[in-house]
């Protein structure tokens, strides 16, 4: 696949095309000021794929809406940049901020049905921006539109252009969501879970398709997803996220072969395969409550490997291996495939200070 | 479409049957339990028996089914069906014809209809589209009071106060800015002037509406912040559309189909606000008429006005299911 060939020939040189630096997002709740994302940094490059990991709530949705200008009201941006050929988005007006993104970041969003206008046919949701922001002719807009219906794939595309997207079938509707996205030619492409709502096949084809249609345009692609087995496939390179926090951020190989978060770890393990007998490992406990952090790592009650300084300290932006972060007290014996020392969270978390005490219940 | 609108067609025919043969059977057990109407044109004299038949046959009361309590009464129904079917809506007591008289009063009340429905959406857009737009401002709180307020305030109050305390005042007042001549003393008349049809039913009209609006606003407040928090109002931004946009095309368009389907329920119950209307602004409508023709026991004439207003609410009903369907293509291809 071109995908792969990529990845195997491009480098991380030159400039990004979209390069997120710190962004931190704080939502206004009853329950006081929650934040959502707290220091994410990455870029994003022409013909490269990024996947951002996380569970629900991990902030990866919300970072891409920041990253659109799209933010609910309750939601602002309190840190950070996003820096979009050379211009910081977010010094912006929300006006001139989105005209940007539609110009040159399109998003492909996850629930399609929800996402389209039922009221208006595809066609024109396909062309709206073309014929309201670039002046197209009603006639060139219908030709534009069944252009971008063939890119995607989507059979008889002179006749379905003036169709409503109720008329379209899940894997379809996914389609046209993301010719919407190509309308405008984007330079960069952020699909957030582009195939939750799809069964495994049409999932398989519809990442096909945008591993695809991102090689040939030499677009830079964000790829939103939970699931670790989709990003092997498309990615070049992976940034894991948990708790609003980037944890682990590497090239797409060495992630699979050797983790250096344990969150990484523990998701790689709970992928189902299809020749794995016997209980599925899952991640013990759930995602912490934004509104209520642990001290410390994030991670620290779910991990399996955890040690005293994990409780206390936060983890810093550890550099296992070049090209590689790991926001890991242990980052390096994780990567290594060691179980942490008790004392080496003294050498490795470069923190200095207290001594660690003995490991306690890993349960905790 | 048109199979849609076909199905519907013929939906409303049935509907309209079905209301035309209960009111027959209501107005029957009427007559049958209460008495004979005839009797009604005699007022306070008392006639002899070949006077009563003389008048029972002439309204198509002498079949004898009258007289039994229980009898549906279906050869005067057939017949009087017939007599529909030939635009012949019978007689007045007096007799002059049903369909002559609707014809001089039903301009009149659809004057005032035009007028509540204009009032109704434009204060509903307007005022509904800037508090869902602002949630939360002062303009949103102010509006919402609004609503409120107007809500409390019922109509027969709103239009005693305007005719005994503004009317009279304003159009003094029109008069001698203007002109005898001119238009503004017209509208603000105290009382329907048959001569000037339009000027004289505008305000009332208006404030006939706006007593109806309020729950107009709430309802285009709340669709509208429905879809203001729609994904596919979200897709629209992503595209770069500029806010004005994606208002018009992605949320007033979405929430206008709920709206739409509240103007046509309202229409119906609008009457009642129209018999109160006319009866205090002195205005020649349906609702005086039928008022007058249920206090003088006149069935004919009951009959027939009813039998047009189910028709024209079955018809309103078809448009709106039509404005409908053209609204939301989900509905069309269901």
């Amino acid at each position: 696949m071109s995908a792969a060939t990529d990845r195997t020939q491009a480098t991380p040189s030159g400039t990004p095309l979209l390069e997120v630096t710190d962004l931190a997002v704080e939502f206004r709740t009853p329950d006081g000021v929650v934040r959502a994302v707290d220091g994410l940094s990455y870029r994003v490059e022409a013909g490269r794929t990024l996947a951002i990991v996380g569970e629900s709530g991990s902030g990866k949705s919300v970072s891409s809406l920041a990253v659109m200008g799209l933010l609910p009201d309750t939601a602002r941006v309190t840190r950070g940049s996003v820096r979009l050929g050379g211009t910081d988005l977010l010094t912006l007006s929300r006006k001139e901020h989105r005209a940007r993104c539609g110009d040159q970041v399109a998003m492909v969003f996850q629930d399609a049905l929800a996402a389209l206008n039922p009221v208006h046919t595809v066609g024109y949701q396909l062309t709206e921006a073309l014929r309201a922001r670039r002046g197209l002719s009603r006639g060139d807009a219908r030709k534009r539109a069944v252009e971008l219906l063939d890119l995607v794939k989507v059979p008889n595309a002179k006749a379905r252009v003036k169709e409503y997207p109720h008329q379209f079938s899940g894997g379809m509707r996914q389609r046209v969501m993301i010719a919407t996205a190509l309308a405008m030619d984007p330079d960069v492409l952020i699909a957030d879970e582009p195939t939750t709502a799809l069964d495994v096949t049409v999932q398989a084809q519809v990442l096909r398709l945008l591993a695809e249609i991102q090689a040939e345009r030499h677009m830079g692609l964000v790829l939103i997803t939970h699931d670790l087995g989709v990003v092997a496939g498309v990615a070049d390179d992976v940034t894991v996220m948990y708790a609003g926090r980037a944890v682990e951020q590497a090239p797409v190989v060495p992630v699979y072969t050797t983790p250096a978060h344990p969150y990484t770890r523990a998701l790689l393990r709970s992928i189902p395969s299809a020749a794995g007998t016997g209980r599925l490992p899952v991640i013990p406990g759930r995602p912490p409550s934004p509104a209520a952090m642990p001290a410390g790592c994030p991670f620290h009650p779910r991990c399996d490997a955890v040690r005293d300084v994990c409780r206390t300290d936060v983890p810093p932006r550890a550099t296992p291996a070049p090209g590689r972060m790991s926001a890991c007290h242990f980052a390096s014996d994780i990567m290594a495939g060691r179980e942490p020392a008790p004392e080496a969270g003294v050498t490795a978390s470069a923190s200095g200070g207290s001594v660690p005490e003995p490991k306690g219940d890993p349960d905790d | 479409m048109g199979r849609y609108v076909l199905r519907r067609v013929a939906q409303a025919v049935g509907m309209l049957f079905l209301v035309m043969f209960v009111l027959h059977l209501l107005t029957t057990l009427a007559i049958q339990l209460n008495g004979n109407p005839a009797l009604a044109f005699f007022g306070d004299k008392i006639p002899s028996p070949a006077q009563v038949a003389a008048v029972e046959q002439r309204f198509g009361l002498d079949d004898p089914c009258y007289d039994q309590p229980g009898n549906p009464c279906l050869g005067p129904f057939v017949e009087r069906l017939g007599q529909y079917a030939q635009g012949d809506l019978g007689t007045n007591l007096r007799g002059r014809e049903v369909t002559d008289i609707v014809a001089s009063a039903a301009p009149n009340t659809l004057r005032l209809f035009v007028m509540v429905t204009i009032t109704w959406l434009v204060l509903g857009m307007v005022l509904g589209s800037v508090a869902a737009r602002w949630r939360g401002s002062p303009s949103d709180h102010g509006i919402r009071l609004t609503s409120v307020l107007i809500d409390a305030l019922p109509v027969f109050v709103l239009l005693l106060v305007y005719k005994e305390v503004v009317t009279v005042p304003l159009s003094g007042w029109a008069k001698e800015t203007f002109g005898e001549d001119s238009w503004p003393p017209y509208w603000f008349k105290p009382s329907f002037d048959p001569e000037h049809p339009w000027a004289t039913v505008a305000v009332p009209g208006i404030l006939l509406g706006l007593a109806g609006s309020a729950a107009f606003i709430r309802l285009v407040r709340a669709s509208q912040l429905d879809s203001y928090g729609g994904d596919h109002v979200r897709t629209a931004r992503s595209k770069g559309l500029n806010e004005g946009r994606v208002v018009v095309h992605h949320v007033v368009r979405n929430s206008s189909i709920p709206v739409v389907t509240a103007v046509g329920l309202t229409f119906a119950e609008a009457l009642s606000g129209a018999v109160i209307t006319e009866g205090i602004m002195n205005i020649y409508g349906m609702g005086g008429v039928l008022w007058d023709a249920v206090q003088s026991s006149d069935v004919g004439l009951v009959l027939g006005i009813v039998t047009i207003l189910t028709a024209v609410t079955v018809l309103v009903m078809i448009v709106v299911d039509i404005a409908y369907a053209a609204l939301d293509p989900r509905i069309r291809y269901e």
